[in-house]
């Protein structure tokens, strides 16, 4: 055997990933190896699993009416929470309101977050884009919370946005509390995950492409409609699809900044569950959003394809 | 005014000097005129600021100094999709989304030509590129050479003034390439386009174009055509790029080069005077072997140190021990003879006007 000079060493990397491998040949011996994909996926299967069964939980409670003299659900099944909550007029409008809030926001966060990140990708600049970066993480170590709570300050009827504008002569107006307020901080909270989502599908396309199109006699515009846009399809409806299904699920912010009086579907069901008890209208609830939102997303994938969202590949 | 038109060159490029601010200069100095109609090959290795001309030239960037003039009009006076040039890039740049019909309609409905007659001069530029029939294919569906041909397509169609092809074929195979050498001459003539095009592939510049710039290190070496280029190369720099040549270091003498004490056979390709230092260039096809080196001006003794087979040429590496130095040398139609050996010993030689003299100053 050839002798190993004395100065001669690994990197410290491989001899580390030795030592875990000659571990894990001990757990998990070598000829299991064809079952190793399956025992890496295991533990989010179990988590996904464990969602399922709690949703067949609330299927169940779903089923179930309460009592309102002993305050305990009904042995036997019934569609009489799903009734009630069809036929209300304040289920409707909360319905409606969610839907149009979820829309309105994607919508509003899709139109912002485009050119923001449009501009983190093609800046020349790494001071542009580290500022651009920042800016927008900033909220995220913020909490969701806390950030509405800044929203109240600034918004208030004595909030900096009044004074300013007291200042030059304008009466205090009511800014929170009311819709747009809500649409505002769902707006506001979603556009980090729109750009980031957004980021990778803009990044894949060539710069050279829109100096092409240029060339060619598109102005930047056309540029923009008929190269830039087509091409981070895929990009715009995954963060579409996250905007969305966050933004119709939003419990903080239209807690917060709506006061109570613009209450999405989220809040109602927790009113159901926590404050008036009823169990079986709040799963009601909470499962007709669960079929709203898979809905959804079922929706998109039949229009677009899932190979939109950039999986298994072209196509 | 109008008369004159006709006349000017299609591109004049001016003194113009690029500088990025991160050291040497990117281009230095570059001038040359192109009259209308010619095909020019800009031709350097990487880092020689081809691209970076052509670019100005493209109007993407604006020179540090110095004019570029396309149609007697500065190249940055109008926006960029106001410029009537058409560009063919280095990874094509096709838009994957769209059909090939789509891709070459493209710059026409950008241009608000009319619609109705659209479709008839997609189909016309696709038959020019022959690719009738591909009309409603995806630009996926195509192999690399029949995305060159979409690209070039779609770069035409809009009848500009100036073609720009920025190394285009750099990334084909060999056998693809030269087709698409053709391919481009053969449009070029057809249409009568004036175009630039830039490249690092020597055989590509003497292949396709009627006349070709050298660069190296930002500055232009020679513009000249491509025979000109291979016979008379202005330095010793383009006698390396353009072909393969051995070189000779010594002193200049009345009969050509004195190396190591041998007086040899050359024509001086510069102002030289006798006894300056002076480097002698001699091709590898140029240079004898065997037999046939006996009649030659200067004839030496050689040992054959190594032996290349190229297919339908061979490559000798020999040591002549009288320069102290060796030469490559090529020999043609092996088949006919038996290859010599490597160790060897044979006549190696060349004749007075094969080995051209440069002042040594001369990169």
């Amino acid at each position: 055997m050839p002798e190993t000079p004395a100065d001669f060493r690994y990197p410290l990397r491989w001899r580390l990933m030795d030592g875990i491998e000659a571990l894990a040949d001990r757990i998990w011996p070598r000829r299991l190896a064809p079952w190793t994909g399956w025992l890496l996926i295991t533990p989010a299967l179990l988590l996904v699993g464990l969602l399922v069964l709690g949703l067949i939980q609330i299927a169940d409670s779903s089923l179930r009416t309460l009592d309102t003299a002993t305050f305990l659900p009904s042995e036997d099944w019934s569609l009489a929470n799903f009734e009630k909550a069809l036929a209300s007029r304040v289920y409707l409008t909360v319905a409606w309101r969610s839907l149009l809030g979820a829309a309105l926001t994607t919508f509003l966060t899709l139109a912002l977050a485009f050119p923001y990140a449009y501009a983190l990708v093609r800046t020349r600049r790494p001071w542009v884009r580290k500022a651009l970066l920042i800016t927008l993480f900033l909220p995220f170590f913020i909490g969701q919370v806390v950030r509405a709570y800044g929203w109240l300050i600034i918004l208030g009827n004595s909030g900096m946005v009044n004074e300013a504008l007291s200042l030059v002569g304008v009466a205090p107006m009511r800014l929170l509390f009311n819709y747009p307020a809500v649409i505002f901080g769902m707006v506001q909270y979603m556009l980090p995950f729109a750009v980031l989502l957004m980021v990778p599908a803009l990044a894949a396309i060539p710069a050279e492409t829109e100096t092409a199109a240029g060339s060619l006699g598109a102005n930047w515009l056309r540029t923009t409609w008929h190269v830039v846009l087509p091409m981070a399809k895929p990009g715009l409806i995954g963060a579409g699809l996250v905007v969305a299904t966050l933004s119709l699920t939003d419990f903080a912010v239209p807690a917060m900044l709506g006061g109570g009086s613009q209450d999405f579907i989220a809040n109602a069901i927790y009113d159901q569950f926590f404050r008036t008890a009823d169990q079986g209208l709040g799963s009601a609830l909470a499962l007709m959003l669960v079929a709203a939102g898979s809905v959804l997303v079922g929706l998109v994938f039949l229009v677009f394809g899932a190979g939109t969202l950039s999986m298994g590949g072209r196509r | 005014m109008a008369a004159v038109r006709s006349e000017q060159p299609a591109v004049v490029v001016q003194g113009v000097d690029m500088d990025f601010g991160t050291g040497a200069m990117a281009v230095k100095g570059a001038s040359f005129a192109l009259e209308p109609g010619r095909f020019l090959t800009i031709l350097g290795p990487s880092g020689s600021g081809k691209t970076t001309l052509l670019r100005m030239i493209a109007g993407f960037q604006a020179p540090t100094r110095g004019e570029i003039l396309i149609g007697g009009r500065p190249a940055d006076a109008v926006a960029p999709h106001r410029r009537s040039i058409g560009m063919v890039f280095q990874k094509l740049a096709l838009f994957p989304h769209m059909t090939v019909n789509a891709n070459v309609a493209f710059p026409l409905k950008m241009r608000r030509h009319d619609p109705r007659t659209i479709p008839a001069r997609v189909a016309r530029y696709l038959d020019l590129v022959r690719l009738g029939g591909y009309g409603n294919r995806r630009i996926h569906e195509l192999s690399g050479g029949q995305q060159q041909r979409v690209a070039i397509a779609r770069a035409l169609v809009f009848e500009p003034d100036l073609l720009l092809l920025d190394e285009p074929l750099a990334a084909l195979d060999r056998k693809l390439r030269e087709e698409m050498q053709l391919e481009f001459r053969r449009i070029q003539k057809e249409l009568g386009v004036t175009t630039i095009n830039v490249t690092h592939d020597q055989r590509e510049a003497l292949v396709v174009s009627d006349e070709i710039i050298v660069m190296d290190h930002g500055e232009i070496q020679q513009h000249t055509s491509p025979v000109d280029m291979y016979r008379s190369p202005a330095n010793p720099f383009v006698a390396s790029f353009i072909g393969v040549s051995s070189f000779l270091e010594g002193l200049s003498s009345p009969r050509g080069l004195m190396v190591n004490g041998v007086d040899c056979a050359g024509v001086a390709a510069g102002a030289i005077l006798p006894g300056m230092p002076a480097r002698g260039a001699i091709r590898a096809e140029q240079t004898r072997i065997g037999a046939a080196a006996e009649a030659c001006d200067t004839v030496l003794e050689g040992r054959i140190t190594d032996t290349i087979f190229e297919g339908e040429r061979l490559m000798y590496f020999v040591d002549l021990p009288a320069l102290g130095t060796g030469v490559r040398i090529y020999h043609h139609d092996p088949a006919e003879h038996a290859p010599f050996e490597k160790g060897a010993t044979v006549s190696t030689g060349w004749n007075a006007r094969d080995l051209l003299i440069f002042p040594a100053k001369d990169r």
